[in-house]
């Protein structure tokens, strides 16, 4: 057990993989020598070497590209795209056989790999460094998608993600990357893809969310809590498959439904969530599902960005017009 | 002055030590000056100067361990304010060896420690929610619109949801319950008076107050049992109500309405032809309403909690319709400004619509006055009973021949209506009660000048 | 014609001024009077002053992410000078001096790297696109517009900037290549820094330059000492002019180094010795040219101390506007312009955060 940072986890669970699975090969911009720009790979090149851990020419559509060739050679790939913004000259490979492999080949191939990259906004930085990625992903057969908001849960999840012979995408919230530390196990764990988590129970009203708003969300929660509100926040874990029956039970149980997401509303992954539980739980609702989201604009630059990113209050503010209705 | 605090230099660092000071305390330095050499866990930096003056104060030493925001130096910048003492460091704890990183973009980075996750532990399974109302949307909105509990509704669609119609019909007993009769058979005697009604109309969720337990009735072996109603169980509440707050005192006399009943035969066809049923209500009403301007007392609520009698500005006068599944009090809005065909047509709809059930909730409340009719069903007086929150209600019995002593001692036949009014006796007394029935009596004794007030 | 011969492939690259300020090719020397020299040179100052400034403020915290310039001067600046108004440059994300040149003042700049987009609304006569952060996609813009030229007949070049980093990605092939194969009025000038982020300009591809991907192209390209001003000023002049002739693109390669960190969230202690950065400091583009200045008793010592002072305060005032003044984005101006009129979806967003923000609702 060892007090662990969400990068630390990644990398301690990255270095426990490679240790145990040789197949496993960690590469991609600036991952090798530097150790990756949030440090997420650092002394695995010292450790494995630089045949296992390498660093890559600038071209995130060649590095998932290699990733797909050694996947079917039989190794397990670790691609490592450096930004989120970064994904979109990788899209091409990710749609068009990522995603495609098995079915194309109907199971004769398969592509058991992992594309990580650090993921959603909040960090004051340039444009195309706080992207929101589950709808045009998510959208996508073929793809699981994952997103842990603690340490404990990164290697977790992480670790069913290398093992999971379908391709993972692996998104790391970086606006959360150092924020807290929490007790990891140093063996043997691992956590469900597709396996919802209720990090708070409550009656009021069923909040969904992932990724660095659970830890808003839970904020809000506290606050709706004072006011005699007890909200039951879900954290997603998995964007897709989505953990249909852990949503749909808990709104069930309390009438009410929101998802908070970073991405933009119109075609978020809120609306996906919102007709779940208007499939499955209709006759259950007393308020209308809501969604609470960033507005459907360009993400802005950091001096316009705490417009768009919600905090406790905002968040609060939306729960508690829908325990109001 | 100046007092310059440790900045964020956006490497997502929470703290520093200082390795060396490059100025010392009397120095003059330009803006952009070094001023410090720290040392973050990433990269050692020399932190300049934000404006020109003079080193007042040196306020961490060389080894020292700063935090972000924390104030390490006051410059004297000569705009002659003073330094507001020495800001307290933030809370926040560097993450000491831990190497930052990150390339663009400030990341907040901190030892904070969540709790562990606890995800190893079983959990056991939520239990299946029990009680639940299965509704859809619409029927929430509905039960909302009309005051209903949607939990006390039973449902009757398909696994026991709750429809449309079982919220219609909850509300129409709800509604009616405050006015109804004891007794909830069809053709139901009109013996014992309408209750509480007005006040348990506007708050649907009224709730009775608090009782001891009642001793058990003993049941006989013949004894039948009949368990009361939803609407049964409103009326005895409500009944009991009136009774135990309002001391209730009664005048009586009957009014000599051969004349009215002459003119209505005769005008009675005029109002056919604007296709409106005339009855002797509608003569009433306007009675009444005339009566109720020159004694407002009898138009009003006694307010205990403030200790006062409001008046009321309105005149909304309650009829009450014996309808099938027990009475209804609609109500005539504003019954002063209508002229008797006008105040006939109203009424008939109410009554019709009472009768049909459709009669709308907003229709059954808001009453200042009630007036029933039990000579309806041939009986000739009653003392009917107050609907709280108003002051008093008129009671009409059927009208009658009676002989009748002139004042030179002839008899004579004539018809006679028996009217009773019972009064809160907490603010309204004998000789006021008195001369308000004495006015209703005038007014449908002499049909022409009601007809011309 | 210079890229004849000065050929990457056998390792030639072109230099005029060495490292002390001395002019060792002056045959080669490109005709430009004293007077343009020198505003060229405080161009070079000004970059500089206002990168010291920019770091200085963000390690006040009053400046957020910032990507320095320093050792990159003179190819930023001579490049740019190549270039009439009617041009147009095509930025990545490093190219300040160049900026300068263009037209682009501080004002603008800083408020980028403030953090508000209006720092990339440009004025009507500067013909530049924005910074373009995903590496290299700038590349096949500089090509469109190029093309746009030739098809107006419009006499227009384009160039179009990239790192060694953007070598490797596949925009730069496409749009070398479409460049080649439409004869577009396109010059491709590549700062080769030495560096992407970590990452060494020999892990970026096995090729010995640069300049001789232009080789795969069907394209001319050449390598110069990127930190000698009048190497890349003459370099860029004769693309920029065969361009401008319907002659087509060529390919640059500016062979300097970046002395300071990729961002100012970078540590390049971390990959890279001293021992390299004390080599390029002696290699120093705005030094050599001083020296030159100094020589020919056009310049000096105290002129410079003192006009680098008047730029560095110049450049704090700039910065005291934009923090004081322009800085604060207008929560109209975040919606506003995602469309030409803002769709119906969008006006009722922007009013309920508006009514959020007045009643602070809770």
């Amino acid at each position: 057990m060892a007090l662990m940072n969400l990068v630390t986890a990644v990398n301690h669970t990255l270095d426990y993989e490679m240790g145990r699975d040789q197949r496993v090969v960690v590469f991609g911009e600036d991952v090798g020598v530097e150790g990756g720009v949030f440090r997420a790979t650092v002394g695995l090149q010292k450790k494995y070497g630089p045949e296992r851990c390498f660093d890559t020419p600038l071209a995130e559509g060649a590095i998932v590209g290699m990733a797909v060739g050694m996947a079917v050679n039989g190794l397990r790939p670790v691609a490592e795209i450096q930004f989120s913004g970064f994904m979109y000259p990788a899209y091409n490979q990710i749609i068009s056989h990522v995603a495609r492999m098995r079915n194309r080949t109907r199971g004769r191939l398969h592509l058991p790999l992992v594309i990580r990259m650090p993921h959603g906004g909040g960090i004051k930085a340039l444009e195309h460094h706080s992207e929101s990625l589950e709808t045009i992903l998510g959208h996508i057969p073929g793809l699981k998608i994952v997103v842990p908001s603690t340490p404990y849960d990164a290697k977790g999840l992480l670790l069913s993600a290398i093992r999971d012979d379908d391709p993972v995408i692996f998104l790391e919230p970086s606006k959360i990357y150092r924020a807290f530390r929490q007790e990891v196990p140093e063996g043997e764990y691992t956590i469900p893809i597709g396996k919802a988590k209720v990090a708070r129970e409550g009656s009021a009203v069923t909040v969904v969310t992932w990724g660095a708003y659970v830890h808003e969300t839970l904020k809000a929660a506290e606050q709706l809590a004072e006011e005699g509100i007890e909200a039951e926040v879900i954290d997603l874990r998995t964007i897709s498959p989505i953990d249909r029956e852990t949503v749909v039970e808990s709104v069930k149980k309390t009438g009410r439904f929101v998802v908070v997401h970073e991405a933009m509303k119109t075609y978020g992954p809120g609306a996906e969530l919102i007709a779940l539980v208007n499939e499955k739980a209709f006759l259950y609702l007393e308020a209308p599902p809501t969604r609470l989201t960033g507005f459907d604009i360009t993400i802005p630059l950091p001096r316009g960005e705490h417009h768009y990113f919600l905090d406790a209050g905002r968040i609060a503010a939306g729960i508690r017009k829908v325990v109001n209705f | 002055m100046l007092e310059f605090k440790f900045a964020d230099i956006g490497e997502g660092i929470h703290e520093g030590v200082i390795l060396r000071w490059l100025v010392e305390v009397g120095q003059e330095v330009k803006e952009g000056d070094s001023l410090f050499l720290v040392e973050t866990d990433k990269v050692n930096a020399e932190i300049p100067s934000p404006a020109h003056g003079r080193i007042a104060a040196i306020l961490a030493q060389e080894g020292e361990t700063i935090h972000v925001g924390q104030v390490v130096v006051h410059i004297d910048t000569g705009d002659g304010s003073e330094a507001e003492g020495q800001a307290t460091a933030t809370t926040a704890v560097s993450e000491g060896e831990e190497d930052a990183g990150a390339v663009v973009g400030a990341l907040e980075s901190s030892s904070k420690v969540l709790a562990p996750s606890g995800e190893a532990q079983t959990r056991p399974a939520a239990e299946p929610q029990k009680g639940k109302v299965l509704a859809t949307p619409v029927a929430r909105k509905l039960a909302r619109d009309l005051g209903v509990d949607i939990t006390a509704v039973k449902g009757t669609g398909p696994q026991g949801r709750v429809m449309k119609e079982d919220i219609y019909r909850a509300a129409g007993e709800r509604s009616q319950t405050p006015l109804a009769l004891g007794s909830s058979a069809p053709e139901a005697p009109v013996v014992s008076q309408p209750a509480a009604a007005g006040s348990a109309a506007a708050q649907p969720a009224a709730v009775p107050p608090a009782e001891q337990q009642p001793a058990p009735v003993p049941m006989g072996s013949s004894d039948v049992r009949v368990p009361l109603t939803a609407l049964g169980k409103t009326i005895a509440r409500n009944m009991a109500q009136s009774k135990r707050e309002i001391p209730h005192a009664a005048v009586m006399d009957d009014a000599d309405v051969s004349e009215l009943v002459a003119y209505r035969s005769q005008v009675k066809s005029m109002a056919e032809a604007q296709g409106v049923k005339l009855t002797y209500l509608p003569f009433i009403v306007k009675a009444v309403t005339l009566a109720l301007r020159e004694y407002p007392k009898l138009n009003a609520s006694f307010d205990e909690a403030g200790q006062a009698v409001v008046l009321k500005g309105e005149y909304n006068i309650g009829i009450a319709v014996d309808t099938p599944d027990g009475l209804l009090v609609p109500v005539v809005k504003g019954a002063d400004k209508l002229g008797i065909i006008p105040l006939a047509q109203r009424m008939n709809e109410l009554i019709d619509a009472a009768r049909a059930r459709t009669v709308a909730l907003e229709d059954l409340q808001q009453g200042t006055f009630t007036i029933t009719n039990y000579g309806a069903v041939g009986v000739g007086s009653g003392i009917p009973v107050i609907r709280p929150p108003e002051a008093a209600i008129l009671g009409i019995g059927a009208i009658r021949k009676q002989p009748v002593v002139r004042e030179d001692d002839t008899i004579v036949i004539r018809h006679l209506m028996p009217l009773t009014v019972s009064f809160d006796h907490r603010f309204v007394d004998g000789a006021t009660a008195g001369r308000f029935l004495a006015k209703v009596k005038e007014y449908l004794q002499n049909p022409t000048l009601l007809v011309l007030s | 014609m210079l890229t004849k011969r000065f050929d990457p492939l056998k390792g030639e690259m072109l230099q005029i001024m060495d490292a002390e300020g001395k002019i060792v090719a002056p045959e080669l020397k490109p005709e430009l009077s004293d007077e343009q020299v020198l505003k060229l040179y405080k161009v070079m100052l000004l970059t500089r002053a206002a990168d010291t400034k920019a770091l200085q403020l963000q390690r006040q915290g009053r400046m957020l992410t910032y990507a320095p310039n320093t050792g990159q001067e003179a190819a930023q600046v001579g490049s740019a000078a190549a270039l009439r108004e009617t041009d147009w440059l095509v930025p990545a994300f490093r190219e300040l001096g160049a900026w300068l040149v263009k037209g682009v003042t501080l004002d603008h700049i800083y408020l980028y790297w403030y953090g508000n987009e209006w720092g990339s609304h440009f004025p009507e006569h500067v013909r530049m696109l924005p910074i373009s952060i995903p590496i290299g996609s700038q590349l096949n813009h500089a090509l469109g517009i190029a093309v746009a030229s030739k098809l107006k007949g419009e006499d227009v070049v384009t160039v179009g900037y990239v790192g060694d980093g953007g070598t490797s990605i596949g925009d730069f092939s496409e749009a070398l290549n479409f460049a080649g194969v439409f004869d577009a009025p396109v010059v491709f000038f590549v700062q080769n820094n030495q560096y992407a982020i970590s990452v060494k300009r020999t892990i970026q591809t096995k090729a010995a330059t640069l300049a001789q991907k232009a080789v795969a192209a069907g394209i001319p390209g050449i390598q110069v000492d990127g930190n000698d001003l009048f190497a890349v000023y003459a370099a860029t002049k004769e693309a920029v002019d065969r361009a401008r002739a319907g002659q087509g693109p060529t390919l640059i390669e500016a062979y300097t180094y970046r002395l300071g960190a990729h961002t100012t969230s970078d540590d390049p202690t971390k990959y890279r010795e001293d021992d390299e950065v004390a080599v390029w400091h002696g290699r120093d583009p705005i030094k050599r040219t001083k020296l030159y200045l100094i020589a020919q008793g056009l310049w000096s010592e105290e002129q410079d101390k003192a006009q680098i002072a008047e730029y560095e305060a110049y450049a704090l005032e700039v910065f005291r506007k934009v923090e004081e003044e322009t800085g604060e984005p207008k929560v109209e101006d975040l919606f506003k312009y995602t469309y030409k009129e803002m769709p119906e979806h969008l006006v009722e967003q922007y009013e309920e955060y508006v009514q959020y923000l007045e009643g602070k609702v809770k």
